[in-house]
C-alpha cells in the first residue's frame, strides 16, 4: 500500500482494538504524496501517536518526545512553535464564514496574506481590529497568550477554552525551559486537527510536525477517543546530520552525453543527495561542462565547482 | 527587564478625552487630565508609568520599542505606516472618542493640476495618495503646521485634518476628497505583545467595551478627482513676499516690526490671521510655522521671512548649498541650543560618551526638535555609533529614558532645572533674523526689498545701541 499518511492507520489500528484505554504506537514507513510542484512525493517518515490520553501533560509529553529526538541526532538547537486548532477556526466561524471559506481564509494566513485580516475585521466590526495581535504577531511564550486572551476575550469569549488548553501547555514548557513561539495559524490541514498543534523546525527546515485530533478515530469507526500525535521528516533531517551534505530536494544533472550526467547523477546520490538525470527544474541543477568542470545553480544564483565535493558544498550553501 | 508597562499618552488635542478614558478604565494618570506639565505619571493600578508625548511621536516611540503601549490618532500611524510599512506598531482597537478627519483640499476655485504642489503636516500620506492617484509630476512639502494657509500662491493642493467638509470650507479652501476617518487608537509594541505580559493592562484598557468599528481603518484613494488641465505656471503678484511667524515667535516679531517702524494689522501678540497687512506698499504677507520658512524661502516661494537663526542653522546644515542667508539678525528672541541629558556623572560631551558607552553598546540617542543640527552636532563631537529621534515637543521627557541625549533650546535654564537636567555643552546661540533667497527679487521689486530690510536693520541696531548703552 502506498500511504500518504501512517496516522489515519494508526487510528484503524486503535479503533479495531476494543477496550484498549491507552495506546502508544510508534511506525517508521515510506509515505507517498502528490505534489503540485517540484517536492519529493516519496519521503521516509516516523512518527509516535498516543491515543486514548487527553490533557495538557499528553501534548507536552510529545512535545518533549520529538524534541529530544531531535536533540540527539542535530547539532542545531530544534525551534519549537505550537498553537492550537481552535482559535482560528473560532474568528473565522464568527465571522460567519462557510466551512470552504474558512479553509480558503486560513490558507491565505498560512500563505502570509494578512489583506485577509481586514476581510475578517469587516465582518465583525464588534471585535474593533484585535486581529492583527492574533494573526500577525509571533509570540514568544506564555505572555503572548494572555495578552491575546485579554484583548480578544472580551470580544470573542467562544476563544478562552483554546488560549486556556494553549496557554497551560506553553505554560508547562516554559518550566522545563522550551519557550515556544505561539502562532495562531501553524498547522496545514485545517479540518484535521481538534486541540493543540505544533511543529520544530531547524536549519530553517521543517522537521517535525503533529497535533491533537480527538475526532479521528470515531471517523475510522471507533469509539471516540483523544489523540495525538507527530511525524519526524526524515530527509531534511539527514541532511542536517553532523556529516550531512546539508542538501534538501532533488538535483537535477545535465550533460551533452547523457551517460555522464548519469555517472556524475550517481555519484551524488552516493554522497546522500536525490540526484536524477530527468525531471523538471527544481532550481538545484548542476550542469556538466565539456571540461569536465561543473556549473551549479542554487536559489542563491550560479556558481562553477571543479570537484564532486566543491558541486556539494555549493549546493548545501545554496539552499 | 521590568515588569513595569510602559504607555505613551498623548498632550494636545487628544489630552483631556484620553484622560476622561484612562478614569472610566479605574487607571489613575495623576493630575494628566488637568493638563499638568509633568511628562511623567506613575500608574499604580497597572504597575505602569506613562510618559507624555506630542502625539506625531507615539508611534515612533512604540514602533522604536520605548514604550510597550501607546494611545494616539490613526492619522499618525497612518503617517508612520506609510513610509516604513514594515514598522513594529500594531493596532489594537480605536477607542471610540477623538473623532477628526484627512482631507484634500484646493484653494477656493483653484486649479489643482496634474503636477501638483502638496504642503502637509503628513507628507508621508501625501506622498502616498500622490503615487496612487498616479500623478505623473507632484511635489510634497511637509510642514509643521499651518498647511491651511499656503494655497494658492504657495500649494496647490494640502492635506490637513478637519473635523468635516464644512470646516475644510470655513478655513477658506475647497475640499476635494477625504481620505481618512482618523480616531484615538491603542497601539502596542509587536515584541512586547510578544513577549511582555501586559494582559492586566489590556484587560483593564478594555473592560468597559469598546465602540464598533464600521469599516476598516484604511487611507481611502479618492477615485474620480478632476485634476483639471495642466495648471499654468504661478505668476508672481509683482509684489515682494514676506512671511512672518506663527506661535511662540510672534512677540519677538511684533516688537521687531514695531522698532522697525513697520506698521501691520491683522498680526499682533496674541493673534494671527493668514495674510495680515503691512503698512507699506507693494508687500504680501503670510502666516506660516517658522520652522518651514528656509525651505520656503529657497525655494522662491517668499522674498523675505522672519524666522530663528536655529531653524536656518538646521536647514543649512542639511542643505549646505541652500540659496538662502540671513541679511538681517533682529537680536530678539534669543536662546541657546543645547546638549542636555540626565543622570550622567560626566560634565561634559567626551565624558558622557565614555560612560555611555561603558554602559551599553547600542547606538547612543539624540533626541531633538533640530534632527539636522542633532546630527551635525553627533558628527562634529565624534558620538560614534548615534541614531538621531526627531520628536515634535515635550521634549524634556526624553532624557534618560528613551534619549542619552537631548538637542533642545534652552533661555533662561528654569525648564532645566524643573526637570533635573544637566547642560552638558551650550553650543549655537539663536535669535530671531529676516532671511531672504541669495538670488535677489526681480528688478522692479529691488527697491521695497532694500527697503524692508533697511528698516529691519535699522530697528535691530537700535536694539543693539540701547543694549550697549545699557
Amino acid at each position: 500500500v502506498l500511504r500518504p499518511d501512517s496516522t489515519i492507520a494508526a487510528a484503524r489500528l486503535y479503533a479495531e482494538q476494543p477496550g484498549e484505554a491507552a495506546m502508544k504506537l510508534f511506525y517508521s514507513q515510506d509515505v507517498f504524496r502528490f505534489t503540485d510542484d517540484d517536492a519529493p512525493r516519496h519521503e521516509w517518515q516516523c512518527g509516535v501517536e498516543l491515543i486514548g490520553e487527553r490533557g495538557v501533560m499528553a501534548d507536552v509529553e510529545l512535545i518533549l518526545l520529538a524534541l529530544e529526538v531531535l536533540e540527539t541526532v542535530l547539532d542545531e538547537r530544534p525551534q519549537v512553535r505550537v498553537s492550537h486548532a481552535a482559535l482560528a477556526r473560532t474568528v473565522l466561524a464568527a465571522a460567519g464564514l462557510a466551512a470552504e471559506e474558512q479553509a480558503a481564509a486560513y490558507d491565505r494566513l498560512l500563505d502570509g496574506d494578512l489583506s485577509v485580516i481586514a476581510e475578517i475585521e469587516a465582518r465583525l466590526p464588534q471585535l474593533n481590529s484585535p486581529l492583527h495581535l492574533l494573526f500577525d504577531v509571533e509570540g514568544a511564550g506564555s505572555a503572548y497568550i494572555a495578552n491575546v486572551g485579554a484583548a480578544l476575550g472580551p470580544a470573542i469569549p467562544a476563544l478562552a477554552a483554546a488560549l486556556s488548553e494553549l496557554g497551560e501547555v506553553v505554560q508547562t514548557l516554559e518550566r522545563v525551559g522550551v519557550t515556544p513561539v505561539v502562532q495562531a495559524a501553524l498547522a496545514r490541514s485545517f479540518e484535521y486537527y481538534s486541540g493543540t498543534v505544533f511543529r520544530i523546525d531547524a536549519g530553517g527546515h521543517r522537521v517535525c510536525a503533529g497535533g491533537r485530533y480527538d475526532d479521528l478515530v470515531a471517523l475510522v469507526g471507533g469509539s471516540p477517543a483523544p489523540a495525538s500525535g507527530f511525524a519526524l521528516y526524515l530527509s531534511p533531517i539527514a541532511e542536517l546530520l553532523p556529516g550531512g551534505s546539508g542538501v534538501t530536494g532533488p538535483v537535477v544533472v545535465e550533460a551533452v552525453d547523457p551517460m555522464t550526467a548519469l555517472e556524475i547523477a550517481r555519484e551524488l546520490q552516493r554522497r546522500g543527495l536525490t540526484a536524477s538525470t530527468v525531471g523538471g527544474s527544481s532550481g538545484r541543477r548542476v550542469v556538466v561542462a565539456q571540461d569536465g568542470g561543473f556549473a551549479v545553480d542554487t536559489r542563491a544564483g550560479r556558481s562553477a565547482a571543479a570537484t564532486i565535493d566543491d558541486v556539494v558544498r555549493l549546493l548545501g550553501s545554496g539552499e | 527587564m521590568s515588569d513595569t508597562v510602559r504607555i505613551a499618552l498623548p498632550t494636545g488635542d487628544l489630552r483631556a478625552q484620553t484622560a476622561s478614558f484612562l478614569a472610566n478604565a479605574d487607571i489613575g494618570v495623576g493630575d494628566y487630565g488637568a493638563g499638568s506639565r509633568a511628562l511623567r505619571f506613575e500608574l499604580p493600578d497597572i504597575n505602569g508609568v506613562a510618559r507624555v508625548f506630542r502625539e506625531k511621536d507615539i508611534p515612533v516611540q512604540v514602533a522604536l520599542g520605548s514604550y510597550d503601549i501607546g494611545i494616539c490618532s490613526l492619522s499618525w500611524i497612518e503617517e508612520l505606516n506609510q513610509r516604513f510599512p514594515g514598522h513594529e506598531v500594531v493596532r489594537l482597537c480605536a477607542l471610540g472618542y477623538g473623532d477628526r478627519e484627512l482631507w484634500l483640499a484646493t484653494a477656493r476655485n483653484g486649479v489643482m493640476g496634474t503636477s501638483p504642489r502638496i504642503v502637509t503636516e503628513y507628507p508621508n500620506i501625501a506622498d502616498s495618495l500622490a503615487r496612487r492617484l498616479r500623478l505623473p509630476r507632484y511635489r510634497v512639502f511637509g510642514v509643521w503646521g499651518a498647511a491651511e494657509n499656503y494655497p494658492p500662491e504657495d500649494a496647490d493642493v494640502v492635506l490637513i485634518e478637519a473635523s468635516g467638509a464644512d470646516a475644510v470650507s470655513a478655513s477658506g479652501l475647497s475640499p476635494l476628497a477625504k481620505v481618512l476617518d482618523s480616531s484615538a487608537w491603542l497601539i502596542a509594541n509587536r515584541h512586547s505583545l510578544s513577549s511582555r505580559d501586559l494582559s492586566a493592562a489590556i484587560a483593564k484598557l478594555l473592560a468597559r467595551g469598546l465602540p464598533a468599528l464600521d469599516g476598516g481603518p484604511r487611507l481611502e484613494v479618492p477615485a474620480g478627482l478632476d485634476f483639471g488641465a495642466a495648471k499654468p505656471e504661478v505668476r508672481r503678484s509683482g509684489r515682494l513676499r514676506l512671511a512672518l511667524p506663527d506661535g511662540h515667535a510672534q512677540v519677538h516679531t511684533v516688537a521687531a516690526l514695531r522698532a522697525s517702524g513697520l506698521d501691520i494689522s491683522g498680526y499682533d501678540e496674541d493673534s494671527a490671521e493668514c495674510r495680515p497687512r503691512l503698512g507699506v506698499e507693494g508687500i504680501d504677507v503670510k502666516v506660516i510655522r517658522p520652522q518651514d520658512m528656509p525651505q520656503q524661502v529657497a525655494l522662491g516661494q517668499f522674498d523675505l521671512a522672519v524666522t530663528g537663526r536655529d531653524w536656518l542653522f538646521d536647514h543649512k546644515v542639511q542643505f549646505p548649498a541652500s540659496p538662502v542667508e540671513e541679511v538681517v539678525d533682529l537680536r530678539r528672541s534669543r536662546y541657546g541650543l543645547a546638549a542636555i541629558v540626565k543622570g550622567v556623572d560626566a560634565d561634559t560631551v567626551a565624558g558622557a560618551v565614555v560612560e555611555w558607552r561603558r554602559r551599553t553598546d547600542r547606538p547612543i540617542r539624540v533626541a531633538s526638535e533640530y534632527p539636522n543640527i542633532a546630527d551635525h552636532f553627533a558628527r562634529e563631537r565624534h558620538l560614534g555609533r548615534y541614531s538621531v529621534i526627531p520628536i515634535a515637543g515635550a521634549s524634556e521627557g526624553f532624557v534618560p529614558d528613551d534619549a542619552e541625549i537631548l538637542i533642545e533650546g534652552i533661555d533662561t535654564g528654569s525648564s532645566v532645572r524643573a526637570n533635573n537636567l544637566t547642560v552638558l555643552e551650550r553650543f549655537f546661540e539663536s535669535t530671531n533674523c529676516v532671511i531672504a533667497n541669495t538670488s535677489r527679487p526681480e528688478e522692479s521689486l529691488r527697491d521695497v526689498f532694500e527697503s524692508i530690510v533697511a528698516k529691519f536693520a535699522s530697528g535691530a541696531a537700535d536694539l543693539a545701541t540701547a543694549a550697549s548703552g545699557a
